[in-house]
């Protein structure tokens, strides 16, 4: 799920920023410095949309460089356990396939696809039912839920099912 | 401390931690007008700008592009509108927003905190709201 949150940090500016320009700068780094990052808790922050507030300066001793605390506004990407969202299959192999949603990897293993697929491996390897009708490969979009995510200081991995209700595959290239 | 709190979580429960509960959901067809419009704003201020995304959010956008129903602006807007007539939680709107169920059991297959607690939620209702949902998408 995509969120629009306050975050703050500590930012450290180099003396030779300070001026006119001190606010841009700080900004500027701020994008470059947090766009683009994972944290666990948080999830990955997509692109920040506001500064809030800009807290006073305090310089550090011995080096002259001054941290700023920032609050800023974001776009964060953060899926959580039990969350049903649509992602796009990236690959297909004998253990389950891997699927994409925005910057997450969602791996659905063999077990959690309904006893009905079968793999069919060949140079486009399938999950298909035994009457041919489903059919799960690369590009495919599913439904599924998110049951377990690990969580790492950089990354976020999630497992996923499709078997249960109203999950599955939503639209397959081959027919599309 | 942390590993605890994220075994207690479980959107279907709606428990998503003190920091998303507080924060605004966001659906897929309004993270793609944000990103756009983000997008935009790039090219102007550079030649190159496909260059300078980092890959966290041109996924994000390719990813909001495909899984948006809703493109219009008016719509997106009016669908939250619409929602939020329901005394929904933030999280429950976005999810129903982005799967656009068509049956109230499959709204209550996707979004399970709507059968639970005392909350006026019964099928008429849900029903009546997707009802609304489908005809934004019509008159879009």
């Amino acid at each position: 799920m995509f969120f629009h949150i306050v975050l703050e940090r500590n930012m450290q500016l180099h003396p030779r920023h300070f001026g006119r320009n001190l606010r841009e700068n700080l900004v500027s780094k701020l994008m470059k410095d947090v766009e683009g990052t994972c944290s666990g808790r948080h999830g990955f922050v997509v692109a920040i949309t506001g500064i809030e507030n800009i807290g006073k300066g305090l310089i550090r001793d011995g080096t002259g460089f001054v941290t700023f605390p920032v609050k800023y506004q974001c776009v964060v990407f953060r899926p959580f356990k039990g969350e049903i969202l649509e992602a796009v299959v990236t690959m297909v192999n004998k253990m389950g396939f891997f699927a994409e949603a925005g910057p997450v990897q969602i791996f659905v293993s063999n077990h959690l696809i309904p006893d009905d697929m079968e793999f069919q491996s060949g140079d486009m390897p399938n999950y298909t039912t035994s009457d041919g009708s489903v059919k799960i490969q690369k590009d495919s979009e599913v439904r599924l839920k998110i049951i377990g995510t690990r969580v790492d200081a950089t990354e976020i991995f999630c497992i996923g099912t499709i078997k249960d209700d109203f999950l599955g595959v939503i639209n397959d290239p081959a027919t599309a | 401390m942390n590993t605890t709190k994220a075994e207690e979580e479980d959107a279907s429960e709606l428990k998503i931690g003190e920091d998303f509960l507080k924060a605004k959901c966001l659906m897929n067809s309004e993270v793609a007008i944000l990103l756009e419009h983000r997008c935009e704003q790039l090219k102007h201020m550079s030649d190159d700008p496909m260059n300078h995304l980092p890959q966290v959010f041109e996924k994000a956008l390719q990813y909001v592009k495909r899984f948006s129903r809703f493109t219009n602006q008016d719509a997106v807007k009016q669908v939250r509108e619409v929602l939020s007539r329901y005394q929904l939680a933030e999280y429950e709107l976005a999810v129903l927003g982005n799967l656009c169920p068509e049956t109230a059991e499959e709204a209550k297959a996707v979004v399970p905190s709507l059968k639970t607690k005392e909350r006026n939620h019964d099928d008429e209702a849900i029903e009546k709201l997707l009802q609304d949902l489908l005809m934004i998408k019509k008159f879009e």
